[in-house]
């Protein structure tokens, strides 16, 4: 009798062992989501972005800042809400373009650094951005001439 | 092929047949059809044909260009986080060299026009900042959208960016200076440039 009791209570904390590690593990998880909330909001306008999704990566010098956080049609172009952690600083002569991960694969936003001492604030919009293009760095260095 | 369009395009940008006024334009697209205009000119000038005119077309060119291209402003955003270190003299030396790149990369293509024809789409302004939309048709009859970017001064336009098809041209020099001053060094950013000017 002691013996079955015992086995049941060890298959029973096992299995809550198991949920509350999986409860863990979710927690954590979705605490990368929630970093969201700390960060600060700016906006760019897009005549075409191609397919990016909420939630696309942000990068700057190839490096993950932030992710979107809203994409909504205003008079036909694409207003997309960025979220960026609050110590970074965006210039007011930033460009924001988006690209695809690898010629094909998916949409995300990349931001050059601009030279203006003037930032982006909170809330405000970036002014220069450029659509989603094909190939965008194989037509630039082609359009443009390699130097 | 894409070379082709491309190349007629940035210059075609010049090509719109409009009433000739003076430089100071009031409204942004005015101001692109003024240069347009004055450049169209230059290059349809019968006059100046003959080899022997060549070097002063190029300078006709040049001062049309120099009218409407803020260089200053372009070479600033073009070396972004790089600008703020440069010294005085550095930047004096910088704005002259980046806009001689520029003619040096993209007169031939002004000069070979061959009837491309522009067409104007439409004009936004936000303050002081202005874009114009214009869409050039090759002879091939493929259309290559065409974008300004302008800022007012004063009581005129001046360009500070051009995008061909989505791609920005100081986005497109941002990254390779940005690059080259990253990897060696901004005195060999300038080296380079200057190489590239004088092989003439």
């Amino acid at each position: 009798m002691m013996k079955k009791f015992d086995l049941e209570l060890a298959v029973g904390l096992f299995i809550i062992a198991g949920i509350v590690c999986l409860g863990y593990l979710s927690i954590k998880l979705g605490k990368m989501e929630i970093v969201g909330e700390r960060g600060y909001e700016i906006y760019g306008v897009f005549s075409n972005v191609g397919g990016l999704k909420v939630g696309s990566s942000i990068e700057i010098a190839g490096v993950n800042v932030g992710r979107v956080k809203r994409i909504t049609l205003e008079n036909y172009q694409a207003n997309v809400v960025l979220n960026l952690p609050k110590g970074l600083k965006i210039q007011e002569d930033a460009i924001v373009s988006v690209k695809t991960k690898g010629l094909i694969g998916e949409k995300y936003i990349d931001i050059t650094p601009g030279a203006s001492e003037k930032v982006v604030q909170p809330g405000s919009r970036i002014r220069e951005t450029q659509p989603a293009v094909d190939l965008e760095e194989l037509i630039s260095k082609f359009i443009f001439g390699k130097i | 092929m894409i070379r082709t369009h491309l190349i007629h395009t940035i210059f075609s940008l010049f090509l719109i047949v409009a009433i000739t006024g003076s430089v100071l334009a009031a409204e942004p697209m005015e101001a692109i059809k003024q240069t347009t205009d004055k450049l169209l000119s230059i290059v349809t000038n019968p006059a100046l044909k003959p080899p022997s005119k060549a070097t002063e077309k190029e300078k006709l060119i040049r001062q049309a260009v120099d009218e409407r291209f803020d260089w200053e402003e372009m070479a600033r955003r073009t070396l972004a986080t790089h600008w703020a270190k440069r010294t005085p003299e550095e930047r004096k030396e910088f704005v002259p060299l980046f806009a001689d790149l520029l003619e040096r990369t993209y007169l031939k293509k002004v000069e070979g026009y061959s009837g491309e024809k522009v067409l104007y789409e439409g004009e936004t302004k936000d303050g002081d900042y202005a874009a114009v939309k214009v869409k050039i048709v090759t002879k091939k009859n493929q259309d290559i959208p065409v974008e300004y970017r302008l800022k007012r001064e004063g009581n005129n336009w001046m360009i500070y960016d051009v995008s061909i098809s989505g791609v920005s041209l100081v986005n497109n020099y941002r990254t390779q200076f940005n690059s080259i001053i990253s990897q060696s060094s901004y005195e060999n950013l300038v080296k380079r440039l200057r190489e590239k000017v004088e092989l003439k």
